[in-house]
């Protein structure tokens, strides 16, 4: 299953969005012109992919880090970049962290809850759990896992 | 026009929204909704749980691996390289702009990207890449 650089491209419909709010009104783009942005944006990614990982590389670390990603943008000569990335990082970090406390909320409510259970009947509490297990199949997969795991 | 910064606002807002669908789950199911997100195409902004990045982070970090040499890659480095690409598209489109100005066109095309390209320094890792 393993994907060639060449199968990849970006979504055409995202990246003709991205074109038209950076370009004044009234501008259009060809076909061809939008084909090369898309296969330049690969080519980017991939070339600083490339260049971040040997930042990673060099550190001695297997995992490619934002910091690593930011160097190579630094030495690919993209400094305009760094500002508005590190902002978005930002973002980005609190909007995981906030993500996280909530499953993190959700996961003690349910503890809490198998805790009082545990007092009643066995069969009762078996029913619930269940019923419960049904509803977490449309929920993440680390309750799902935690479902079997009190089983 | 449009504007090119995405506010952190709605995202914010969608956090606390779909708070107990979205979790901190793996990259692949954020992935998958952002997929759907996009497939649904331009139907208006249906704004998924991130709305930080407008390319897929699943495309991405699979553009991403397949260099050879690229193991793992935190969810935080997908996710600048998405921005970054994201930057990238704005700043080139813009650049070839300035070759169809000057040709009088209202169309950008090809040839104003090769331009942009033999000109720009930044650009250059791009020559002989495109078809």
């Amino acid at each position: 299953m393993a994907e060639r650089p060449e199968d990849l491209n970006l979504p055409n419909a995202v990246i003709t969005r991205i074109i038209k709010e950076a370009l004044p009104d009234g501008v259009n783009v060809s076909k061809e012109a939008r084909r090369a942005i898309s296969q330049a944006a690969s080519v980017f990614v991939l070339y600083a992919t490339s260049c971040a990982n040997n930042f990673a590389m060099k550190a001695k670390r297997k995992t490619l880090n934002a910091g690593d990603v930011l160097a190579a943008m630094e030495e690919m000569e993209f400094e305009r970049f760094l500002e508005p990335l590190r902002d978005a990082l930002e973002v980005y970090k609190k909007d995981q962290r906030g993500r996280k406390e909530v499953s993190e909320q959700k996961r003690r409510d349910k503890e809490r809850k198998a805790d009082s259970e545990n007092d009643k009947s066995r069969e009762e509490e078996e029913e619930e759990e269940e019923e419960e297990q049904q509803r977490m199949e449309e929920e993440p997969e680390e309750e799902a896992e935690e479902e079997e795991d009190d089983n | 026009m449009a504007a090119t910064v995405e506010a952190p606002v709605p995202a914010e807002q969608d956090s606390a929204r779909c708070g107990p669908e979205e979790e901190n789950r793996g990259a692949e199911v954020e992935e998958k909704s952002q997929q759907q997100q996009q497939q649904t195409g331009s139907t208006g902004p249906a704004v998924p749980h991130s709305r930080l990045s407008k390319l897929p982070l699943a495309r991405i970090k699979a553009l991403m691996k397949t260099d050879p040499d690229v193991s793992l890659a935190s969810q935080e480095s997908v996710f600048i390289i998405a921005k970054a690409t994201e930057l990238f598209v704005e700043m080139i489109a813009k650049d070839a702009l300035v070759y169809a100005q000057q040709g009088k066109r209202k169309t950008l095309q090809r040839k104003d990207l090769d331009n942009a390209i033999e000109a720009i320094d930044e650009f250059a890792f791009l020559e002989g890449t495109l078809d």
